[in-house]
């Protein structure tokens, strides 16, 4: 079967892949997905730069109901997912969570991997980023 | 400062909220228009200045078409959740500008059932913030909702709470949605949406109009009996290092909202403090964004809100008294009417004349606060 990443530019091109947001030269600030201006201050040129793979649960939530478009439903039933923010340390980032309901939890370690999220028209699994449980925690 | 410089609320109209296949966003947009020069006791070619705002529901100054075609200037306000502030904020200013005595501010709305409708471009994000199931308001209130509780120690019932206090005040109120009354255990056990937060927990977009007469000062006082000062109004967008609706990313916290801003700015223009405030209205899309707007806003601490539920002090016979019409969770939500609803509910209170339960005692200082995304609050204190 054949797969791609949703969106190039949110990674780096390395396998696995990692995420890639932006850093601003002038004050640090870390954004994701990367954005060509700082939205902290206007003294610093923005270049890109790899994310950590692996963080904390900061907050988290479930989808129960099925999104409207232009969501992209997987094939299949409607499955609810998990969703939150994973603190990376030098930024936050909002994210797919892959855990179960019972494990999940503010503080949770958690590592990046990938997750099909719809199919193109030719059968082609679209994968987007995701965090799993991460038994290892944070290094 | 001159009395010609202060603008007033002279009369206020309103069109039920909630469902009714037979009238357009623009019928009831001129219903609560009406009503509104009804209640001030002037006639449509009295207004000199007008704004209105709606979300989805067509161009508010094709009014003109229905009211009258006095040549009347009508700008047109869309501004998410802060719609109505932003109508009210227009015509003040335009007031005070001296461009006319007597102004009107109208808000309207007719959305579909369900969620809002998304659009990643609207917003500035890429397609993929969408596509992959993230681009939803639920969550978002979800999420903030749930690291708040963790950060602050509130339990579950506090969410229950503020959402039965809700449909209790709706239940009495005749301009309300929801009016059936819901025990804590039913909010509680109702579907999940996206925990914390239950299906009742949350508001439903819906339909409704409101309509403000405003004047200035000099004339004020000969139209109405009981004239209500806009002794403040404050409109703020976000600033770097805040927890927004649609934010793929966030910086570490503290994170300050633009309520905050929103709200300090208002109390410090109308030389008064939060405690000062007998009657308030929060924006309550969910449970959790009111119990945090109590505390962003100033009206109490963080961390304090399920004690002050409890002891009932944002009941309507209260020491807060919040949300008396049942806000968004009893109205629903038809965000360009929404805003312009809270003024409506607050300057009927003033007045001594609540559609619904009325705040006992003769409260003095009104307070109005709406969030919404992309990160925008909006803030008035209403005195009399």
């Amino acid at each position: 079967m054949t797969t791609r990443l949703i969106d190039d530019g949110l990674f780096d091109g390395a396998n696995p892949p990692r995420l890639v947001g932006a850093q601003c030269s002038g004050c640090g600030t870390v954004v994701f997905p990367r954005q060509d201006s700082c939205p902290k201050c206007s003294d610093g040129t923005m270049s890109a730069h790899p994310l950590p793979v692996s963080g904390r649960v900061w907050s988290w939530t479930v989808q129960a109901f099925p999104p409207k478009p232009p969501y992209r439903p997987p094939s299949g039933d409607y499955e609810p997912y998990h969703v939150g923010y994973v603190d990376l340390g030098e930024v936050l980032i909002e994210a797919r969570l892959e855990v179960s309901r019972p494990d999940v939890r503010i503080g949770l370690p958690v590592r990046l991997t990938t997750v099909p999220a719809y199919q193109d028209e030719d059968g082609t699994d679209v994968l987007t980023f995701a965090f799993r449980s991460d038994a290892e925690g944070p290094r | 400062m001159n009395r010609a410089d202060e603008v007033y609320v002279v009369g206020c109209g309103m069109h039920p909220f909630g469902r009714d296949e037979s009238v357009t966003g623009m019928d009831m947009a001129a219903r609560a228009v009406r009503e509104a020069l009804a209640d001030a006791g002037v006639a449509w070619d009295d207004i000199g200045y007008a704004a209105g705002g709606s979300d989805v529901s067509g161009k508010p100054d094709t009014l003109v078409g229905r009211l009258g075609l006095t040549g009347v200037p009508f700008v047109n306000v869309q501004n998410g959740c802060a719609t109505g502030a932003s109508t009210v904020l227009a015509v003040a200013n335009a007031l005070r500008a001296g461009e006319a005595s007597l102004g009107l501010a109208v808000g309207f709305d007719k959305h579909e059932r369900g969620a809002f409708h998304v659009s990643a471009a609207r917003y500035g994000l890429p397609d993929w913030y969408a596509e992959t199931g993230m681009m939803l308001t639920t969550q978002f209130f979800a999420l903030k909702t749930q690291r708040y509780m963790h950060e602050h120690g509130i339990p579950e019932r506090a969410l229950a709470m503020v959402a039965a206090r809700a449909f209790r005040n709706g239940s009495r109120h005749p301009l309300a949605w929801r009016r059936k009354e819901l025990t804590e255990e039913e909010i509680l056990l109702s579907a999940e949406v996206s925990p914390p937060l239950t299906q009742y927990m949350f508001c439903s977009p819906g339909q409704g109009a409101a309509a403000l007469v405003l004047a200035r000062g000099d004339r004020a006082f000969d139209l109405c009996e009981r004239p209500v000062k806009l002794a403040s109004l404050a409109f703020r967008t976000r600033r770097f290092g805040s927890f927004e609706v649609f934010s793929p990313w966030l910086p570490q916290g503290p994170h300050r909202s633009p309520s905050v801003d929103a709200a300090q700015a208002v109390f410090r223009g109308a030389g008064l403090r939060p405690a000062d405030v007998q009657v308030a209205q929060l924006q309550d899309t969910d449970s959790g964004s009111e119990l945090i707007h109590l505390a962003e806003t100033g009206l109490c601490g963080h961390g304090e809100q399920e004690h002050l539920l409890a002891a009932g002090d944002t009941d309507p016979t209260g020491r807060i008294p919040v949300n008396t019409d049942g806000g968004c969770l009893a109205g629903g939500e038809p965000v360009g009417a929404s805003g312009l609803r809270q003024f409506h509910e607050v300057v009927r209170q003033l007045q001594g004349r609540a559609p619904g339960v009325q705040v006992p005692g003769g409260p003095r200082v009104g307070f109005t606060h709406v969030y919404g995304a992309p990160g925008i609050s909006a803030c008035a204190v209403l005195t009399v």
